[in-house]
């Protein structure tokens, strides 16, 4: 029964081919990155939308990877940088 | 070229790119793992090339993201002309453990990260071992995708890709680490 019913699914046009948890997780990065091809994609959107367990990891994953970019790169002032810059620029023309 | 051909350029470049200063010598500072006269070095070389190619930058247009093109190209040169050798790392060591196994999703922290300062996430980047700080800096803090990653580093997709992975997981462990032993977390 249940195996029937899992092939239906699995040639259902409508329903992406199921992947377990491990295949998800091994591609978080790649997916949360917009690289997986569509294909790729689609599964494992598919899976973590319907996987309880996923969902959560994937959006703690998302927020780690926002957290990083937001905090990870502050502008830093760099004494008398400017006034060694200008005075460069004093001897060359611009192009 | 004329005096006030020369003044009108140069207060324009004052204008639309030595106002990126502080933000070309954070990324500078990234790249190079917080070295601070090779950062300097970097961002100098950055504003004289990009004074001297300045006929090639239209006006209005993203002047910091062309500017920070610049730098990370002069970086790249440096870095593969051997200035600074790349620590080897054992793969096995860094695992593809995630901290984020040892919480449960509904537990406040296992948003642990969000509770150290910012300086903290800083140091613990420039702790990573070139091989996965280069990749991480080019992907999360540049925006670059995994195929310009790899030309700039010159190794194949497939490499960047698992040392991007291995990258954000030893991140997590460290700050994990650490926000442990800051009491930050239980």
């Amino acid at each position: 029964m249940m195996w029937n019913w899992l092939r239906r699914r699995r040639n259902d046009p409508e329903t992406p081919d199921m992947i377990t948890c491990q295949e998800a997780l091994a591609r978080v990065y790649e997916y949360l990155d917009g690289e997986l091809g569509p294909a790729w994609t689609e599964k494992v959107r598919h899976h973590i939308e319907t996987c309880r367990r996923c969902w959560p990891r994937f959006e703690l994953e998302r927020a780690f990877l926002d957290h990083i970019r937001e905090q990870g790169l502050p502008s830093v002032r760099a004494r008398g940088l400017k006034e060694r810059i200008q005075t460069l620029l004093d001897e060359v023309d611009p192009d | 070229m004329t005096d006030v051909d020369r003044d009108l350029k140069r207060a324009q470049f004052e204008a639309e790119a030595l106002v990126h200063l502080d933000d070309l010598y954070g990324l500078a500072l990234r790249l190079t793992a917080g070295d601070e006269p090779w950062a300097e070095d970097l961002v100098q070389t950055t504003c004289l090339r990009a004074y001297q190619r300045w006929s090639q930058y239209e006006v209005g247009t993203n002047c910091r993201a062309w500017l920070m093109t610049i730098l990370r190209s002069t970086f790249i040169n440096e870095y593969h002309a051997g200035r600074k050798q790349p620590t080897p790392v054992d793969y096995d060591e860094v695992g593809e453990w995630s901290v984020f196994e040892d919480r449960s999703p509904e537990d406040p922290e296992a948003r642990f990260f969000e509770r150290v300062v910012d300086e903290r996430i800083v140091a613990a980047l420039d702790a990573l071992p070139d091989d996965f700080r280069l990749p991480l800096v080019l992907s999360d803090l540049q925006g670059l995708k995994y195929r310009e990653i790899a030309e700039s580093l010159g190794v194949p997709v497939g490499t960047v890709k698992s040392r991007l992975f291995r990258a954000r997981r030893q991140l997590q462990r460290d700050l994990y680490d650490y926000a442990r032993d800051a009491g930050l977390v239980s």
